[in-house]
C-alpha cells in the first residue's frame, strides 16, 4: 500500500517544473524533502531579486516579476500534490477491513 | 523537453531587448538637438541589433526550434547629419552651417508605440503561460 502511495508521488513530478531534479530520490521521504527544498530555492531565489529591486541593487522589473510567478507555480504545484497524497492517505485510512 | 519556465525565459528575454530599444529611443529623442558628442561631430542616432538564440543548441529538434531573443550590439545609424544654416550658432563651421544629428521625432515615436506594443505582447505572453501552468495544477480538482 505505501508502495502505491510512492507511485502516486513518483508521478507527479515537482521537479521537473521547479527545474529541480528529483530523479534519485529512493523514499517516499527523500522525495518530499528535495520537493521542498526546490520550492524553498525558487521562493529565496524570488525574494532576493525582491530586495535587490527594492534597495536599487538591480533594475530587472519584469525579471523579478517572472521569478516571483515561478516561485508562485512552484508552491502550488507542491501543494496539490500534498493535496493528492492526503487524499490517497484518507482513501486507505478509510478504508474496511 | 522544454518545461514552463523555459517559456518563460523566452518572453524575459523579449521583454529585456524591448526595453533596451526603449532605452535607445530615448538616447535619439534627449539627443536629436545635439551638436556636439565625446568623439566629436553631432550625435548619430543609435540602432539596437537583435539575434536569435537557440535555447538549447545541443537539445531534440522541438528544443533547437525555441529561440531567446539577444541584444548583440547597439550600433549607430549611418545617415549623415542635416546641415542647417545658422551662423548665430556656436557650433557652426566657416560657412555658417550647423551640423544637426539625423533623428526624426515622428518615427522616434512611431518606433517607441511599437515598443510598447511589443513589450504588452510579451507580458501577455507570461500570462497566458503561467495562467496554463496553474490550469494544468486544476485538473482533478
Amino acid at each position: 500500500m505505501i508502495q502505491r502511495v510512492q507511485g502516486v508521488s513518483n508521478a507527479a513530478d515537482i521537479g521537473q517544473l521547479t527545474g529541480a531534479g528529483v530523479a534519485s530520490a529512493s523514499n517516499f521521504g527523500e522525495l518530499l524533502e528535495s520537493a521542498v527544498k526546490s520550492v524553498d530555492a525558487a521562493q529565496t531565489g524570488a525574494d532576493a531579486q525582491l530586495e535587490g529591486l527594492a534597495s536599487g541593487r538591480s533594475v530587472d522589473l519584469h525579471g523579478t516579476m517572472i521569478a516571483l510567478e515561478e516561485a508562485n507555480i512552484a508552491l502550488r504545484a507542491m501543494t496539490s500534490v500534498r493535496d493528492k497524497l492526503v487524499d490517497a492517505y484518507q482513501a486507505l485510512w478509510n478504508m474496511p477491513i | 523537453m522544454s518545461d514552463i519556465i523555459d517559456t518563460f525565459n523566452v518572453a524575459a528575454s523579449g521583454l529585456s531587448a524591448e526595453r533596451l530599444r526603449l532605452q535607445t529611443i530615448a538616447t535619439n529623442m534627449a539627443n536629436a538637438r545635439t551638436t556636439r558628442t565625446a568623439e566629436g561631430g553631432p550625435f548619430k542616432r543609435q540602432v539596437p541589433t537583435f539575434e536569435a538564440k537557440q535555447l538549447d543548441p545541443f537539445g531534440d529538434e522541438l528544443d533547437r526550434a525555441t529561440s531567446r531573443v539577444e541584444v548583440t550590439g547597439i550600433r549607430s545609424d549611418g545617415r549623415p547629419p542635416v546641415r542647417v544654416y545658422d551662423p548665430s550658432h556656436p557650433d557652426a563651421d566657416a560657412n555658417g552651417y550647423v551640423s544637426y544629428p539625423d533623428v526624426d521625432v515622428m518615427q522616434e515615436m512611431v518606433d517607441l508605440m511599437m515598443t510598447n506594443r511589443a513589450y504588452e505582447a510579451d507580458s501577455s505572453v507570461v500570462e497566458a503561460t503561467r495562467d496554463m501552468a496553474l490550469r494544468a495544477l486544476e485538473i482533478g480538482r
